[in-house]
């Protein structure tokens, strides 16, 4: 079929083409009777819950687990799963960070340091002042679309400088939900990597931290990022 | 900064593949495809690049579980002719009237070659572009209008002395 394409205007119009407008003729009825409403809500609903659980069974089935003794901040652990860092933990005991992660990540645990010798050294570097930037895939499944919004957003801000927690839900499009916001930090898996301690109260206070040492943690942490005088 | 989560592009695209699916798979099957869609469209995201049209890619991989799902479809019911033929399983025309005309219709457009009635449905019921749509079917977009093109024109020539009639009718 090499012929040269001469459409009618009814094709015109179909194909798109300017200066002609979709002229009312029984084929274009036919088609848009059966095909533009689209799903039903109910159809639309099924699929979504279906399409959520093969998802789900898509998860990783191991996440691997390190623990590092000693840093300018002090001990911590991390964990990583096949799709990148899903935990970065000032948890005391390894006991409760296995519990924790665990429950967030219903994946089998192992102790591998080999796995994580890029991640840790990463940390320690921006610990120690050699590093400015981190270039790890995050695993962010467990959480919410609204927490995953908030955390991907505050990557957007570079060390050295820092938001507000109104400032940060505006620019998620949603004015207002400051404490929302806050909240949504206080679930980060990651400190540290995603960097909520560069948000700040309006009146220029450190406001909250859920790492361990609690303020004086996120302190320290802009000190070392030059935020902080 | 790294790749987008996955889940993000879920959230995006879902209800608008789920209805190109549903234009192309009746019913159930479409459910299946989707799963089956972002099933294979979840295995080989780490190998996408950042730039990536995520939205074309999509559209391609669903294009080609639409197809097995077609084809598959299409052997079972040439098995089954012979049979009498339980009505169409098409949920949103359930609670309607399926008159013969539209029947026939569907009929034509289910022949269709599969890139011909893929390109249809992008073209007009998924608002795409030729850029996208041929991004979807691996051609130039001239090739994708060329398949809208030769879709019309299959079906008005298929469907030429019943739609006639059917104006008539009314």
């Amino acid at each position: 079929m090499n012929e040269k394409p001469n459409p009618s205007k009814h094709d015109a119009a179909w194909l798109g083409d300017e200066d002609h407008h979709l002229i009312p003729e029984p084929l274009t009825e036919a088609l848009d009777r059966l095909y533009t409403s689209g799903p039903s809500e109910t159809s639309i609903a099924a699929a979504q819950i279906k399409l959520d659980h093969a998802l789900k069974a898509e998860e990783p089935m191991v996440v691997y687990y390190d623990h590092v003794p000693a840093s300018p901040i002090g001990a911590f652990f991390v964990g990583l799963s096949d799709r990148g860092v899903v935990a970065l933990s000032f948890e005391e005991s390894e006991e409760r960070f296995l519990t924790w992660l665990q429950r967030r990540s219903k994946a089998a645990v192992v102790r591998e340091p080999n796995k994580l010798r890029e991640v840790v050294s990463q940390v320690l570097d921006y610990l120690e002042g050699r590093r400015n930037v981190f270039t790890l895939a995050y695993d962010l499944r467990s959480l919410t679309p609204f927490q995953r919004d908030v955390l991907t957003t505050v990557q957007e801000v570079p060390r050295g400088k820092y938001l507000t927690y109104g400032e940060l839900a505006r620019r998620i499009g949603k004015p207002g939900a400051a404490r929302a916001v806050g909240q949504a930090l206080g679930s980060n898996p990651i400190p540290i990597l995603i960097p909520c301690h560069r948000v700040l109260a309006a009146d220029g206070s450190l406001g909250g931290y859920s790492g361990r040492g609690g303020v004086r943690t996120k302190e320290a942490l802009l000190r070392l990022e030059g935020a902080l005088q | 900064m790294p790749q987008q989560p996955f889940e993000t592009l879920v959230e995006m695209h879902r209800d608008e593949i789920f209805a190109y699916l549903w234009r192309l798979i009746p019913g159930d099957q479409a459910e299946d495809c989707l799963q089956e869609t972002f099933l294979r469209a979840f295995r080989a995201y780490k190998r996408t690049t950042l730039d990536s049209n995520y939205r074309a890619w999509l559209y391609k991989i669903a294009t080609n579980v639409a197809r097995t799902a077609h084809t598959r479809r299409q052997r079972e019911m040439t098995r089954e002719l012979h049979r009498p033929v339980a009505p169409e399983g098409r949920t949103l025309l359930d609670s309607i009237i399926f008159s013969e005309n539209l029947k026939v219709v569907l009929q034509a457009v289910e022949a269709l070659p599969h890139k011909q009635r893929a390109a249809l449905m992008m073209r007009k019921y998924q608002e795409m572009d030729y850029e996208d749509i041929g991004a979807a079917l691996e051609c130039s977009p001239g090739t994708a209008r060329a398949h809208v093109y030769q879709a019309l024109k299959k079906l008005r020539v298929r469907l030429a002395g019943d739609l006639e009639r059917s104006m008539e009718a009314e």
